[in-house]
């Protein structure tokens, strides 16, 4: 049968030395689930690997747990420590705040600016630009209409003299 | 593979106790097999399972099978400096190799490069100078002929 081959490749043996492909883990995975004998055979073997590690065990030397829960210790409570700083940081700031509510009072204020999108940049931008357009000319035709006056008067100054 | 989790130390004494007993002979073996040092062997050891305790989850209903296979590989992961070398296979090992006496020289040699320094079917090819499927298969052999000398 196809599995057995399968089983006999040397397949599982890679995966359960941890050395296989990423493409080999996922067949294993594909094959655990689609085969029982397949998910049997992998877990006796991890199993048996198990027995194999423990054949080649070496006893520890008596200290070394006692070395492990010290250094396990150590670290809680360092992490202890720090956690009760940031604990007592956290309340301090609360306190401070409170303490900052007590002795002011708050008080709802309006502003007086306001908030304008950035696109109107360009139109405020054009309507200045025509503002002063428009001052220009209105002062040129302003002085021009003048003159014009000017000259109408003495033109009429000029006829009233020739007439008489 | 291997998936650490954040454990924050929750473990409690006598999880670490259980754990302690359960797997550290056999780390101690297997980094004594990477190693090749007795006393280094141990100190590593204190670090690596004090560090596997504080970054990985031991709880005593996880799956057990997958504990050891986690538990080998995150060692070998601390112990980059001795597995990344060029592995050259001491067969006179002065460390009682158990079962590993049962193999050929290809085979212990094939066995403890897989096993011990994580050394893949691929580079062991081009090293020895044999075909992948060729090394798959002495791996496999040597594996079923220790299997078989424990009984199953």
């Amino acid at each position: 049968m196809e599995i057995n081959k399968i089983m006999e490749s040397g397949l599982m043996e890679t995966y359960v030395m941890g050395i296989a492909t990423e493409e080999e883990v996922q067949k294993v995975l594909s094959l655990k689930k689609e085969y029982p004998a397949f998910k049997d055979a992998l877990e006796q073997l991890e199993y048996d690997m198990e027995v194999l590690a423990q054949s080649m065990g070496i006893e520890p030397p008596v200290d070394a747990l006692a070395k492990i829960e010290l250094e396990i210790n150590e670290i809680q409570r360092q992490n202890q420590a720090i956690q009760t700083t940031v604990e007592a940081e956290y309340s301090y700031n609360k306190t401070h705040q409170e303490n900052k509510r007590g002795k002011y009072i708050e008080v709802e204020s309006e502003s007086n600016q306001m908030r304008v999108n950035k696109a109107w940049k360009w139109a405020f931008i054009a309507v200045f630009v025509l503002g002063k357009i428009f001052l220009a000319f209105a002062i040129y035709f302003y002085l021009e209409n003048r003159q014009v006056k000017e000259q109408l008067q003495e033109l009429k100054i000029e006829l009233k003299q020739k007439i008489r | 593979m291997f998936k650490a989790v954040s454990n924050n130390l929750s473990a409690e004494p006598k999880d670490i106790r259980w754990f302690y007993d359960q797997y550290a002979p056999m780390l101690l073996g297997y980094i004594n097999g990477i190693v090749q040092d007795q006393q280094k062997s141990e100190d590593h050891l204190v670090v690596i399972l004090t560090s596997y305790i504080k970054d990985v989850a031991i709880l005593p209903e996880k799956s057990r099978l997958n504990i050891w296979l986690e538990l080998r590989q995150y060692a070998q992961s601390k112990l980059t400096l001795y597995t990344a070398k060029d592995h050259q296979l001491n067969l006179n090992q002065s460390v009682d190799n158990g079962r590993l006496d049962l193999l050929d020289d290809l085979q212990k040699r094939i066995f403890c490069a897989v096993y011990y320094h994580g050394k893949t079917i691929q580079y062991l090819a081009a090293t020895i100078g044999c075909n992948e499927s060729e090394i798959r298969n002495q791996l496999r052999l040597s594996i079923d002929k220790m299997r078989r000398a424990s009984g199953n």
